[in-house]
Formats: structure tokens, C-alpha cells, sequence
């Protein structure tokens, strides 16, 4: 048997009658999908986008609030609305380079494969872009309110409060409570690329390695 | 094939982050009537398991009407939709939640048309065939891709505009991938001859 066999076979092969499927049926498949969607990527858009706004907001409240004396904390907004930017902008670059399947293979495959390498790096260097400026930001802030502390509170008062166990208690709960929660979105953003993201690399590569072998 | 070709429909505009709306309705059913065959064949050569075969066929459906605001007469619609299918079956994972219908492996293929006379001449054929498809499912998935167009008589130049390769480079890889079939398929063919 040669390939003249296989062909003859392939094209006696036939095909069931009945279309592969109804179109409401599949209509309400990307409906629900769709809506899925739009939620789950409002809500992400939302906590990542607003989330850097809020506290600024906050911020500049307490800024304004306490006087010049907190001027650190204009240090702490621009921190948390440059994160912020970072999202809106990696947002709209993903929306704009994204390729759908009518692409040529080949092509298509190259943009995944450039598109995972970029989300790959920005994983992998989180603390430059996400925990790096939210744990500056949050340093600043508790080091601007510990001098304000300072600064505007009576001595005999804050001798007493520093004398406190429940003061010291706080302080040591909020420390572990920011590292742990800092390890935690560190880890998290780790095993995505390890469980995810290097795998399917992988796969795409290893795709594109064999279409392009023989050139 | 005497269906209205895409130039009997108007489509609304070409955007690819427009949705499908329902002026892409009868040009989606022309061509699912028209290249069903595209779609039934990349799903028998891309499902892992039978039973993943409706994932895939839906998948590849719902990534066809996705996509059609996005066609804009360049390709020809057949081209257009074995882009579609072979992208999304490449690159296609198996859903999480798995449909728990379970799709018996040769049902499918139970019909083999009447030009094959005889019922004994048509159980042969039909053997070959399952034997094909599990041989190209064996195949790399760049290999599976280009034999199925080879196998659907699509010319280099059309293999070439699928894929993104040059036509000298469909040209060396089919012979590889042929080769490669030919040798899952020797086995096979020892038995059936």
C-alpha cells in the first residue's frame, strides 16, 4: 500500500448527514462562555486596576489630613498609581497583540510563543514591577505615620506606648501578616509559571521547532 | 458543493474584537454545511480519545464563529477554516470538565461510501481507515496538520498560505511526514494485505 491507498481511502470516507451541530446550541455555549468571560476579566481589571487607585486615594487622604509633615507618602501614590499604570498598560499591549486562530499557523504560533516568553518574564520578575513598589509604598507608609507618631505625640506617651506589649504585639502581627501575604502572591505567581506557563512553552516550541525542522 | 459562496452574504465589517452577530448567521451555516468535512476530519485526527472527539468538534465550532467577524475575503473561506481548526486543534487541551458521554471509537466512520463495492470490500476500507487516523493521531501535531491537508488534496501553495510555511518547505516536510506515516502504516498494511 502507498500513499495513492491512503488518499483513496480518505476520500471514500463519509461524512455524517446531519450538520455538526445547531447554531443556538452554540450560541448559548459562547454566550455563556462569553459572559463568564467579561465577568471574570472585569473583576480582575477592576481589583488590579483599582485596587492601586483606592489606596492612593487613601493616602492622599491621610496626606491631607496630617499636613506637610507626611510628604513621604506622595513617594508611597506615586509608587501605587505606577502599578497601576503598569496593569492599564499591559491590559491594552495584550488586547492589541493578540492574534486570533484565523492566523497562519506558523505566524500564530510565533506570537504565542513571544506573548507567553513575555508573561514568563513579568512572572518571574514580580518584585521589579508588583511587590517591589506595593512593599516600598507600604514601608513608607508606616514609617511616615511612625515619625509622624513621633513628631506629634507627647514623649511621656510614647515612652508608655513603646513600653506596651500590645503595641509591640501590633506591630509584630502586621510585619508578619504584609510578609506572609507578600510570599504568598510571590508563590502563587511562581507555580503559575512553573504549572502553567513553562509547560506550555514547551508544547508551542517544541510545535514550532517541528514545523520549521526541515527549513 | 452548489452552496451560495461567502460573497452571496454581507458581512458586517471585519474586526477581530467585534462578536459574531446574527448578520454572520447564514454565512456560519453555508459553511458548516459546505466545509463540515474540514471540521469532522480535524477532530478525528486531533481528539487523543474518542471521547474527546465532541470537546474538540464543539471547540472548533465555537472558535470558527468566534473568529468570522474577523474573515475578510483575503483567504478563501475553506483556507480561512483550516487556520481556524488546526490552530485551535494544535494547541487544544482537553476541557477540565470532560463530557461524560463516551463516543464509540469506530462509530464514526461506520459509513464508507458506495463506490466501494462489495460489504467485505467495504469492512476493508473502513479498517484501513481507522488504521489511518490512529496513524496520524500518532504523528507529531505540525506532521498531523500537514498530512491531513496532503490527504484532503490541498495544493503546496494552499498548505503553504495554512501554515506560514514556504512551498519549498511544505514540499520537505510532507515527504517527512509521509515517511513517517509510511512507516506507522507498514505494520498495519502487512495485515490488512
Amino acid at each position: 500500500m502507498n500513499w495513492n491507498d491512503y488518499e483513496t481511502a480518505w476520500k471514500c470516507q463519509e461524512l455524517p448527514v446531519a450538520a455538526p451541530a445547531d447554531l443556538t446550541g452554540l450560541k448559548d455555549t459562547f454566550e455563556s462562555k462569553r459572559r463568564k468571560m467579561a465577568a471574570t476579566l472585569f473583576a480582575r481589571d477592576l481589583i488590579e486596576g483599582s485596587a492601586g487607585l483606592f489606596v492612593s486615594g487613601v493616602y492622599a487622604r491621610m496626606w491631607w489630613l496630617i499636613g506637610k509633615d507626611a510628604w513621604p507618602l506622595a513617594l508611597a501614590i506615586a509608587l501605587m498609581l505606577g502599578v497601576s499604570v503598569f496593569f492599564i498598560r499591559e491590559r491594552i499591549r495584550t488586547h492589541c497583540n493578540r492574534l486570533g486562530p484565523q492566523t497562519p499557523l506558523l505566524a500564530k504560533l510565533t506570537a504565542d510563543i513571544t506573548e507567553l516568553h513575555h508573561q514568563r518574564n513579568l512572572l518571574l520578575n514580580l518584585w521589579k514591577w508588583y511587590l517591589g513598589p506595593i512593599t516600598g509604598a507600604m514601608g513608607i507608609f508606616v514609617l511616615t505615620m511612625l515619625r509622624i507618631a513621633v513628631l506629634r505625640i507627647r514623649s511621656e506617651t510614647l515612652a508608655m506606648l513603646w513600653r506596651h506589649p500590645l503595641v509591640w504585639g501590633l506591630l509584630l502581627f502586621t510585619l508578619i501578616a504584609a510578609t506572609a501575604l507578600i510570599w504568598f502572591v510571590w508563590k502563587l505567581n511562581r507555580r503559575a509559571v512553573q504549572k502553567q506557563i513553562e509547560p506550555r512553552l514547551v508544547e508551542l516550541e517544541k510545535l514550532r521547532a517541528d514545523l520549521l525542522s526541515a527549513q | 458543493m452548489g452552496g451560495k459562496s461567502c460573497k452571496d452574504f454581507p458581512l458586517p465589517a471585519t474586526n477581530s474584537l467585534m462578536s459574531p452577530s446574527a448578520n454572520h448567521e447564514p454565512l456560519f451555516k453555508t459553511w458548516l454545511e459546505e466545509h463540515r468535512g474540514i471540521i469532522i476530519k480535524v477532530t478525528r485526527s486531533f481528539a487523543p480519545a474518542p471521547s474527546d472527539a465532541a470537546d474538540l468538534q464543539q471547540e472548533l465550532l465555537l472558535q470558527i464563529w468566534l473568529s468570522l467577524p474577523s474573515y475578510a475575503r483575503q483567504a478563501k473561506p475553506s483556507t480561512w477554516i483550516y487556520r481556524v481548526c488546526l490552530n485551535t486543534a494544535l494547541t487544544w487541551r482537553r476541557g477540565t470538565f470532560r463530557r461524560e458521554r463516551r463516543i464509540e471509537p469506530a462509530a464514526d466512520l461506520a459509513h464508507i461510501a458506495s463506490d466501494v463495492a462489495s460489504p467485505a470490500d467495504r469492512a476493508g476500507a473502513r479498517e484501513l481507515l481507522e488504521k489511518l487516523y490512529a496513524a496520524i493521531r500518532a504523528l507529531p501535531g505540525s506532521e498531523r496538520a500537514l498530512v491531513l491537508l496532503s490527504l484532503d488534496g490541498l495544493a503546496y501553495r494552499e498548505i503553504a498560505d495554512i501554515t506560514g510555511l514556504t512551498e519549498n518547505h511544505v514540499g520537505v516536510a510532507l515527504t517527512r511526514a509521509r515517511k513517517h506515516l509510511a512507516e506507522l502504516m507498514k505494520g498495519v498494511t502487512n495485515e490488512l494485505e
